[in-house]
């Protein structure tokens, strides 16, 4: 397991560097001419840092919600809380809402996976603790609301906005700056620590609630705190660079495969493999058809639906 | 952790317990278990043995009465200190999560910060599934599924065992070397198991027989003594017998 983990992190490094130095212009790390330089320190390395952020908090939430919801096909924005984040966000882009500045939209996006996460967890409490049937009911049921004002407010607006609401919906890492990666890391690397944290009581939750309670957990209580670093983590990353689908869904399940179902190496690991993924689908959206851009969120669901089928064959993989 | 004085490792006491307002589902039960007994639940589907399990493992809470663990009302200990006394395996175990058993059992060592006396394969090695260690669960017979929770509760440590119908849905086979293995591990651990069943011809394997119905106690004592005629004509709704025959084997009379 400590040679698969090894590999698993040299991978990762692999991938970051490729991304770093690879494009649509290769830059060679030997002999940098000043306008190589600003254009990794500028451009593509806070890129770089927000896609490997973005796609830990995605995989890691992933493989916790799998685990807390017991259930397989559960993703971070199966809660609702990222389409919640993303109707505040698109209506602020469409309105033309600059009250923070460049921070607008991240902060808004945060601000309505947070009130989202709120309400998803208000619903799912009963009897003293989260059930895991109601959290996944009102995330759908509030997900399906918040993407149908989404497309209301989509509909009747005409401006420039729109088109830059839409990028941003699915996943858009163009216009990454500095200035708000150390917030990402902020918010990430908590939720990231919650629930390494608390593996070992998620280990005991996906054997059900009688035994997590024999093996001295809490059941409520612990699914309550794994809602707050999946809710932490998912406001991050919309915040951050938008909706990117299919790496919660899918990367947890590859990381079952590679180092099995235990969470203190599946958590990890499926951070890690979101980070590259992330990566690499950015590299190709920004490199396939260069000077024009596509968006990571295209590129992680055309790259990973296929697997993804391939695994569905594997039925032993897409258990939790 | 507690005196020796302390007879009762569990003590229930005029416990009442409803999931719905006004139908009390758990009346007015009073029972105790001392140290290394061997207790059958017996009664009837919809009795009241698995919620009564529940109240004694702390995992409900119930509406008047008490239940003391060791003397100390079982609420009052943390989740962690609780799991290093008693243990519950519930009725529906989830068997689909592809842990390997290695993984599976080393959960038994959770309540834990320092690593207990007996080791992840000692556990394995005494249920008898050695040469499975590095499996998936998933790829397991149910027999051998059980075990391996047996083995987890063995990590675990308590001394007193907590079984929802474990020999539910298996063969003839592995319901007897389960029993054996349990009465087994009772004589080598020390420890205290309670079992719920519904198969009244296992009756006879246990050093007490709770009978239960409607969520009322309707004996308590040795075998032989509680599951009478009346008794069992009584819990059950149906006119049975146990008749021992001259090798001392046990049958039911219908």
């Amino acid at each position: 397991m400590k040679i698969k983990f090894f590999l698993i992190i040299l991978s990762a490094l692999a991938v970051f560097s490729i991304a770093l130095f690879c494009g649509p212009k290769w830059i060679s790390p030997m002999g940098l001419s000043d306008m190589d330089r600003q254009i990794l320190l500028s451009i593509r390395l806070p890129r770089v840092v927000v896609s490997v952020l973005m796609g830990m908090a995605l995989g890691a939430s992933g493989a916790v919600l799998q685990g807390v919801l017991r259930n397989p096909l559960a993703d971070p924005y199966i809660l609702g809380i990222s389409s919640g984040a993303a109707l505040i966000a698109a209506a602020g882009i469409i309105f033309g809402v600059t009250i923070f500045g460049v921070f607008t939209i991240p902060v808004l996006a945060f601000a309505g996976a947070m009130v989202t996460g709120i309400f998803v967890g208000a619903m799912g409490w009963k009897r003293g603790g989260f059930w895991p049937d109601r959290l996944l009911l009102a995330g759908v049921g509030l997900g399906f609301l918040f993407s149908a004002l989404l497309m209301l407010l989509m509909s009747v607006s005409s401006n420039e906005g729109l088109k830059r609401a839409i990028l941003w919906i699915y996943g858009d890492l163009s216009i990454t700056d500095w200035s708000i990666i150390p917030y990402g890391v902020i918010f990430i690397a908590v939720g990231l620590a919650i629930a390494f944290s608390r593996a070992k009581a998620l280990n005991s939750l996906m054997l059900g609630d009688d035994l997590a309670h024999s093996l001295g957990f809490s059941p409520g209580k612990e699914r309550f705190i794994l809602f707050i670093a999946v809710s932490l983590m998912t406001a991050a990353s919309v915040a951050l660079g938008g909706m990117i689908g299919f790496i919660g869904l899918l990367i947890p399940h590859i990381g079952r495969f590679v180092v099995g179902s235990d969470s203190r190496v599946l958590i990890p690991a499926s951070a890690l493999g979101g980070g590259m993924l992330l990566c690499i689908a950015d590299l190709i959206g920004k490199s396939i058809v260069s000077p024009m851009e596509l968006p990571a969120g295209i590129i992680t669901a055309i790259l990973g639906a296929p697997y993804f089928l391939y695994l569905l064959r594997k039925r032993d993989v897409l258990s939790i | 952790m507690y005196s020796a004085s302390e007879k009762h490792i569990l003590e229930i006491k005029g416990a009442d317990f409803s999931y719905e307002k006004e139908k009390p589902f758990i009346k007015d039960i009073s029972l105790a278990v001392d140290n290394r007994e061997f207790i059958g639940l017996l009664g009837p589907n919809g009795s009241g043995k698995s919620t009564l399990l529940k109240l004694a493992s702390g995992i409900l809470r119930p509406t008047r009465g008490t239940v003391d663990l060791w003397g100390k009302e079982i609420h009052d200990y943390s989740n962690r200190d609780r799991a290093k006394l008693l243990s519950y395996l519930p009725q529906l175990l989830d068997m689909s999560i592809p842990f390997t058993v290695r993984e599976f059992v080393g959960m038994g060592m959770y309540p834990y910060d320092t690593l207990p006396e007996l080791t992840v394969d000692d556990a394995i090695e005494m249920v008898g599934l050695s040469s499975y260690a590095d499996s998936l669960i998933t790829n397991l017979s149910g027999g051998e599924r059980r075990r391996v929770y047996i083995a987890m509760t063995l990590l675990q440590g308590a001394g007193l065992v907590l079984l929802d119908e474990p020999l539910a849905n298996l063969d003839i086979k592995y319901q007897i070397e389960l029993l054996r293995l349990l009465k087994d591990l009772r004589e080598k651990r020390d420890m205290t198991l309670i079992m719920a069943l519904h198969d009244i011809n296992i009756a006879f394997q246990f050093d007490r027989i709770i009978m239960i119905k409607e969520g009322r106690i309707l004996g308590s004592g040795p075998p032989e003594t509680v599951l009478t005629r009346e008794r069992l004509n009584e819990a059950f709704d149906v006119d049975i017998e146990l008749k021992r025959d001259d090798a001392g084997g046990v049958y039911i009379r219908y």
